[in-house]
């Protein structure tokens, strides 16, 4: 990795969090015929939110306030791990299950802050939290798996290199890989059909209902650790898709960099439009919902099975049929 | 791994995603999704194997059964205010993930067909078209909506199309474009009947059509 | 080709009938007119065929006919005839007890018939397995708009059930059709669906994609033929349809299912290796009669206990194919059909004079019209094979074909179910011809109503007669 490799990192890193997020409320307002927030408007938010003081409730442990720097630095350390971008440190630490568990201890982290302080509504958010996120889990670690299965790695960067031959079972190994991580993320993200990020109906809140007792700079912290895990997964789903597209046309480096921020930004533009066009599910129908993002990962384990059995097979081209 | 075969895989994979869906328009979509695949599965078997006869039944699967039966099927479901179905037996998302077992079953029956049926290697296509068999058989079972019937009577129709394509060479054109004539008038008659249903019974959930049981 | 359009002919006129003419009852003289017609053209082009002074007839690519499809297609232009000649009283009756039969639904009913007559006779004139498999599914298109006639709930229900079940069977007896075509294909063969061919290519096929095409066949055909476990649509368009349908859908749609189950079965005896098929149709067939006997123990409907009568029969001519038997297969399917025919054509007389099907509300047929308490009585007793009637000696040969053979189980289990059939088949006959009948029942048009019943009737005890004697004296050598 070199110099100007790292410069672009970096700079994406501390750019893409806040303009995706900004991007997909700015989208959703242009959908639904309003003029929206500028572009920047998160980063003013968190801005803002620095500005202010924290209230803490009395029964709260320090846990509560420890709880959203540990996630953030744990974050941090997340978006190094992950070749979510098509840079990759050669760091040794980028095994799947670690980078799973990452996921996992943060999420477990905010559901203990969450019932820490007491409050009956972030408690409730807790609890579907953790409904979702064990009904989410499978699907995110099945299709990461599927990689390692079909490469024979649990090495995320080796996964995601280029060093592998390709064939048309690849693409379809990366397809429903990406499809599976793409919608896992919108549930693990909290976006629209499980549950609305803008919503102002407790009753319906879940991400928003359980940190809903944290404010000033620990919510500024938790805004922002989120902005960058919604950059991270969506990243990682971008790539996928971007490794299927590779596999079927030679791509060079640059335009690959290009394309893949391209694709994160056409899923924050999917996610802006099912925001707009989609309903709520409620929530007995969301298994329904997560459903798909496990069955996508499934076929991509199942597909990534076939093809250790067919190593020996010769490779197509769908370009050349095409 | 040929275009043949990843065509047929994405077949196997909307057939499955049908499966996860109560919406009837849905449903419709994804089943138009996974004969368009087919069609073109066929269109890459005539490159393949050299028969030009083959690119007349793609055109005639897009136009009729892709398309039209589809169509057809989506505008009954509008006159007849029918929009989802409840399912029967075993909650949807079960019966998605039951199909993907099921086409993770349909690979070691298709390599133990016997020897002959192997044209070119043909093992993803007969995996495919075996699991496409189970899907729609599958669907049918769990749904209690006629139209959701039909829709699986189509996709297990599909896997037998995709056996012909897979597991022969060169099908007889003539009996090809017969049975895709019959499929269309039974589609035919068969939403007629939906209509009748609906009209006489006021809803069409099969499950509760029992007025004829044993004594 | 000549005889091709002169067997076409009185089917196109009968539709054309249908389209312009003005009332039932010119409808309903004419279509009887142009179907005898029909049957008469039928023996001229295929009597030669049937006694065997030619062995083959090729129509058009694809369609031939050979002595069996010959013997079956007069069966089917009989039984048609049958159906339409009753038809005539059946709506006549119909239309003047005032359930308010509409014009249209008539001329509807000839249509499909005769479209549904001409794709049965399809069925045994196509050489080619597509084509067979192609025209058997327009006998389900075709004959579901006849299940409807009624229009009433349970009619539509009996529809879709028969639409469904018998669209699925038959989807996999494509299946299984392209399995066969594959199996011909072995050692780089350009591959064929014509029986004769396959039955000549027979040595060469690859066993094991026959053996699959085969069972697939099997199960899709059974379904349309109502083997056992795959026949529950049967009783229920059986006995929802108008009685003509009725007969037509059991006189002669049954023995076509049949019938391509015996062109496949006949490849597999010519593949010469074949004895898991010949223990599987046998073992099929005794244990579709035994079921059907069971079920007819318990049975409320006049026209239903009838279907499973037939399912049952269906059992006796699937144990028949397996014996590789074509002779008592095509005996056991013309002594059914006379038997059965009548039986549903004088069970649609009562079920309208007494404006009821269920078997505990029809009391006292012989008070009310002996004529047809005798009819249905010598049916009844025919189609359980009591001696002097064909069935008798078609069962009495099967029987000792299966002891020849070795299958000594299934035969006990057929005679278990046959006896069972009699038993169950009096007991319910019984209280239905004897007993104070209720008064709104009465006779209607007494002579026109029996005649095609009587003439079937007379048909199958001349047949008993006649085989009888002949089948007799070879058991006694």
């Amino acid at each position: 990795m070199n110099f100007t490799e790292i410069l672009c990192f970096i700079v994406l890193f501390l750019v893409l969090p806040i303009l995706i997020s900004g991007f997909i409320r700015n989208l959703k307002a242009r959908l639904q015929n309003r003029i929206g927030s500028p572009l920047l408007q998160p980063l003013y938010n968190l801005y803002k939110l620095l500005q202010k003081s924290e209230t803490i409730s009395q029964d709260a442990s320090p846990l509560f306030r420890i709880v959203p720097a540990l996630n953030f630095s744990i974050m941090l350390i997340l978006a190094v791990l992950v070749p979510w971008l098509p840079f990759h440190f050669s760091l040794p630490g980028s095994e799947i299950f670690l980078v799973l568990y990452l996921f996992a201890a943060m999420r477990f982290f905010s559901i203990i802050a969450a019932l820490d302080t007491g409050s009956p509504f972030s408690a409730f958010g807790a609890s579907r939290e953790a409904t979702l996120s064990a009904l989410t889990e499978p699907a995110i670690i099945l299709s990461l798996v599927a990689l390692g299965i079909a490469y024979r790695t649990s090495d995320l960067n080796e996964i995601f290199s280029f060093s592998q031959s390709h064939g048309l079972m690849q693409v379809s190994i990366w397809l429903l890989s990406g499809a599976g991580l793409f919608l896992a993320s919108l549930v693990e993200l909290s976006r629209m059909p499980i549950d609305d990020p803008t919503t102002h109906l407790e009753l319906t809140m879940v991400h928003e209902a359980m940190v809903i007792e944290n404010s000033g700079p620990n919510l500024a912290l938790i805004e922002l650790a989120y902005n960058l895990r919604l950059v991270v997964y969506y990243g990682l789903s971008a790539q996928c898709f971007m490794h299927a597209l590779a596999v079927l046309f030679t791509i060079d480096h640059a335009t690959y960099v290009l394309l893949s921020i391209l694709a994160i930004f056409i899923l924050a533009f999917l996610t802006a439009a099912i925001e707009s066009f989609a309903v709520k599910l409620a929530w007995r129908n969301n298994p329904e919902f997560i459903a798909y993002a496990l069955t996508m990962s499934l076929l991509a384990s199942l597909a990534a099975i076939f093809q250790s059995a067919f190593a020996s097979l010769s490779l197509g081209n769908l370009g050349a049929f095409l | 791994m040929t275009p043949l075969e990843f065509l047929s895989i994405a077949a196997a994979v909307f057939a499955i995603l049908m499966c996860g869906t109560g919406l009837l328009r849905f449903n419709l979509f994804l089943y138009s999704l996974q004969t368009f695949s087919i069609a073109l599965a066929t269109i890459a078997q005539s490159q393949q194997a050299k028969e030009p006869e083959l690119y007349f039944v793609a055109i005639a699967i897009i136009v009729v059964k892709a398309l039209a039966v589809p169509y057809f099927l989506s505008w009954i479901s509008n006159r007849i205010d029918a929009r989802s179905d409840p399912g029967i037996l075993i909650p949807i998302p079960i019966t998605m993930h039951a199909a993907i077992v099921l086409l993770g079953i349909s690979y070691p029956l298709a390599k133990s067909l016997p020897h002959i049926l192997w044209l070119s290697d043909s093992t993803v296509g007969a995996t495919v078209a075996i699991s496409l068999l189970f899907t729609g058989t599958l669907f049918m079972l769990t749904r209690r909506n006629a139209l959701s019937q039909i829709i699986g009577f189509l996709t297990l129709e599909n896997g037998i199309y995709l056996v012909a394509v897979t597991c022969t060479r060169g099908m007889p054109f003539i009996f090809e474009m017969g049975s895709l004539l019959d499929v269309l008038v039974a589609v035919m008659i068969a939403g007629l009947f939906v209509f009748r249903i609906k009209k006489s019974f006021e809803h069409i959930d099969v499950t509760q059509l029992d007025g004829l049981k044993e004594s | 080709m000549n005889d091709l359009i002169m067997a076409l002919i009185a089917p196109a006129l009968i539709i054309f009938a249908c389209l312009i003419a003005r009332s039932i009852s010119i409808l309903t003289k004419l279509a009887t007119g142009l179907i005898l017609c029909h049957l008469l053209v039928m023996i001229k082009i295929l009597m030669p065929l049937a006694i065997g002074n030619t062995t083959f007839l090729t129509l058009l690519p694809g369609f031939a006919i050979d002595r069996m499809s010959a013997l079956f297609l007069l069966l089917t232009a009989l039984i048609a005839s049958a159906s339409f000649a009753h038809a005539q009283v059946f709506f006549k009756q119909e239309e003047t007890s005032g359930h308010g039969l509409q014009t249209a639904y008539v001329r509807q009913y000839y249509i499909l018939a005769t479209l549904f007559v001409v794709a049965m006779m399809a069925v045994y004139a196509s050489d080619n397995l597509g084509f067979l498999w192609i025209s058997i599914e327009a006998t389900t298109l075709l004959s579901a708009g006849l299940v409807y006639f009624h229009r009433t709930k349970n009619a539509l229900e009996a529809t879709w059930k028969y639409f469904i079940i018998c669209s699925v069977g038959i989807a996999f007896a494509l299946l299984g059709t392209i399995f066969i075509f594959a199996s011909s294909q072995h050692d780089q063969q350009i591959g064929s669906l014509s029986c004769f061919e396959l039955v000549k290519l027979a040595p060469n096929l690859d066993l094991g994609s026959f053996k699959i095409g085969f069972i697939f066949c099997f199960l899709g055909y059974g379904t349309k033929a109502g083997i056992f476990p795959l026949h529950s649509w049967l009783p229920d368009a059986h006995s929802e349809a108008p009685a003509p349908a009725s007969a037509l859908l059991s006189g002669s749609l049954l023995n076509c299912a049949l019938f391509a189950i015996w062109r496949i079965y006949q490849i597999a005896q010519a593949t010469g290796r074949c004895q898991f098929i010949q223990d599987v149709t046998i073992w099929a067939g005794a244990v579709t009669v035994v079921a059907a006997a069971l079920f007819l123990v318990r049975q409320y409907g006049i026209k239903r206990l009838w279907a499973y009568s037939s399912i049952e029969n269906v059992g006796l001519m699937l144990v028949a194919i397996g014996l590789n038997s074509p002779f008592l297969f095509f005996l056991q399917a013309i002594n059914h059909s006379l038997a059965k025919v009548s039986l549903f054509l004088i069970s649609g007389n009562i079920i309208q004079s007494t404006g009821t099907k269920y078997l505990k509300d029809i009391r006292g047929v012989f008070r009310f019209a002996p004529v047809w308490g005798i009819v249905l009585a010598l049916s009844a007793l025919a189609v359980a094979g009591v001696p002097p009637f064909g069935s008798f000696v078609s069962e009495w040969m099967i029987l000792t074909e299966n002891f020849n053979l070795k299958y000594i189980i299934p035969a006990i289990l057929i005679i278990f179910g046959l006896t069972l059939t009699f038993i169950a088949v009096c007991l319910h006959i019984g209280p239905l011809l004897l007993g104070t009948p209720k008064s709104t029942s009465k006779i209607f048009r007494p002579i026109a109503s029996s005649v095609v019943p009587v003439t079937l009737l007379i048909g199958s005890l001349i047949l008993g007669l006649t085989v009888g004697y002949e089948g007799l004296i070879k058991v006694v050598r």
